[in-house]
């Protein structure tokens, strides 16, 4: 099996001028990985993802997630492995556990959150 | 009569849900790169600005001709640069995040002060923000666009409300320009049974936007005649 490559969201608080360079960014990188039959595991913050966090941080998390949808889309013929893990301070761990289980295992398009936070809410 | 700000308004569905808006009650403001915006603005009765939102400059323009009471915005300015991801160009996903979703952002922050209280906020998101074939840019905007509004409507809240509306097909110039074979194929998988049409979105959004809908905040509204749940 080829190296999985695991993008991590890198938090940009508020700055707007970040969202679109880190959304293409990660687009290029995850692109490249698939074209190099690498699974592909991108790891958020969990409360960016509720939006609990600062709205830019919320953006690119949520966003993130709309990217990877669309990729395990197109990606359904070809055989791509395309996921995404949302993590908690004091959960790196079980993330990081959540992150090789997904590699390895030929899925795409989940989603998983680590921790009990998301638990009755709405996640997007 | 607070004041209502409609983006992307010299469209069909901008200019349905300013009508919606005006309907309702609200003064509007309609914006748009497109100068077309005056004539549907002056059919109304409405205020129009030419702006290109992803600059300061024409953020600036909005917010001095907005004045300190606005009532209603609706983030629904968006664009669409559709190509599969290995034929994607950087360039194209970037423009579609920057006006779809950053622009969007930038004006919503910048209104801050200007929001009247129980303000709201409607941001035009998409189903395809749940992931769409071809549209990972598009996708990727319109599903960020609902981290921001839940992200805004928790720091804003009690004061101004975030919501957003996730349409799926709608009848506007862009679907109707499809091949019909494409648009039967595609409106055979709504359960609806029929293509949405702008005035079933710019419902959404007036309600969202009015005071029965006071106690809904940070939601992503779909209304995409139930195509979100279909096989």
């Amino acid at each position: 099996m080829a190296e999985p490559f695991v993008l991590r969201q890198e938090p940009i608080g508020e700055a707007l001028e970040a969202v679109t360079p880190a959304l293409t960014d990660a687009f290029v990188a995850v692109r490249e990985a698939v074209a190099d039959e690498r699974p592909v595991v991108v790891l958020v913050d969990g409360a960016d993802l509720l939006g609990q966090g600062a709205s830019a941080d919320a953006a690119v998390a949520t966003g993130l997630l709309g990217m990877i949808r669309t990729f395990a889309i197109e990606g359904a013929k070809p055989g791509w492995s395309v996921n995404l893990v949302a993590s908690r301070e004091g959960h790196e761990q079980e993330a990081e556990a959540a992150v090789a289980m997904l590699a390895a295992s030929g899925l795409s398009g989940q989603v998983i959150e680590v921790g009990t936070a998301h638990l009755g809410k709405v996640v997007p | 009569m607070s004041l209502a700000i409609v983006t992307g308004a010299a469209g069909g569905l901008g200019g349905r849900i300013g009508e919606r808006l005006r309907e309702a009650g609200h003064e509007l403001l309609l914006v748009d790169l497109d100068p077309g915006v005056e004539s549907v603005a002056a059919a109304q009765g409405a205020a129009a600005v030419v702006a290109d939102l992803t600059t300061e400059e024409g953020v600036a323009r909005v917010v001095r001709a907005a004045g300190e009471q606005v009532g209603v915005l609706v983030n629904n300015a968006g664009i669409t640069r559709d190509a599969r991801v290995p034929k994607l160009e950087p360039a194209a996903f970037a423009a579609v995040i920057e006006i779809n979703l950053v622009a969007a952002m930038r004006l919503t922050l910048a209104l801050e002060r200007r929001f009247a209280d129980g303000a709201a906020v409607v941001n035009m998101s998409s189903r395809a923000s749940l992931g769409n074939f071809g549209q990972a840019n598009y996708a990727a905007s319109k599903s960020g666009l609902v981290g921001f509004t839940r992200a805004l409507a928790l720091r804003w809240a009690p004061r101004v409300r975030v919501n957003a509306v996730a349409p799926s097909l709608v009848d506007t110039p862009m679907t109707q320009a499809m091949p019909p074979e494409v648009l039967e194929k595609l409106v055979a998988k709504i359960p609806a049974g029929r293509i949405g049409s702008p005035d079933d979105v710019a419902g959404t959004v007036a309600y969202l936007a009015s005071a029965d809908a006071a106690y809904v905040t940070g939601q992503l509204l779909l209304a995409c005649g139930g195509r979100s749940l279909a096989p």
